[in-house]
């Protein structure tokens, strides 16, 4: 999958992929795609509690040797 | 829906610190508006030095290597980040009048006011929280 935007947040814990993943997607006009990867599982259900919460969307989530990728759209 | 979350930081300990700041950053990464009353102990967690030496509670010192393992945030880089995301620090008149403190002896960009300023932030605020 594309995305207009990689962040890394692999190694940081709460509450820092939150906050790093709210600036990235700050920086793009809505539609455009945020792609996020952490290490933290409890990024596991707060990505996509933050996600909800500002009416965004995950188009793809995977799980590769620890690393969690989420590809999020703006809303 | 109330888009406003109030928190009292009212103990002085590392892991009260901790618990403040990471609700009051992901809160307002998550569009939240944030305020957070700092009273008697509380103050510890945004006095310029204070911040940089807070106690653990005795007996849990050994859990300063679990912190550097999960790599987490410094106490003064969460204090940074909060203000960055527009979090209001409110620090209480009256327990500063007591302790001797002012203004100066704390991070740049609080206000100072007393409970009433507290309140009438936190009236229509969801969830409030003390720790």
């Amino acid at each position: 999958m594309k995305s207009n935007l990689q962040l890394d947040a692999k190694g940081l814990s709460c509450p820092m992929p939150i906050v790093k993943t709210k600036k990235a997607i700050d920086t793009l006009a809505s539609g455009e795609i945020l792609e996020v990867q952490v290490t933290d599982k409890g990024a596991l259900a707060d990505i996509p509690a933050w996600v909800k919460a500002g009416g965004h969307a995950i188009l793809d989530k995977s799980e590769d040797a620890g690393v969690i990728t989420f590809f999020i759209q703006k809303a | 829906m109330s888009n406003k979350v109030a928190i009292i930081a009212s103990n002085g300990g590392l892991f009260d610190a901790y618990k403040v700041f990471n609700i009051a950053t992901a809160a307002a990464a998550t569009e939240k508006e944030v305020a957070i009353f700092f009273t008697f102990e509380g103050l510890n967690l945004i006095h310029k030095q204070g911040m940089h030496a807070l106690p653990m509670p005795a007996g849990a010192e050994h859990y300063a290597e679990g912190f550097a393992k999960a790599n987490v945030p410094a106490i003064p880089q969460l204090v940074e980040m909060a203000q960055e995301l527009g979090v209001k620090f409110i620090a209480c008149q009256m327990t500063m009048d007591v302790m001797g403190l002012t203004t100066d002896d704390f991070v740049e960009g609080i206000e100072v006011g007393g409970a009433v300023t507290f309140l009438e932030f936190a009236k229509d605020a969801a969830p409030s929280l003390t720790f």
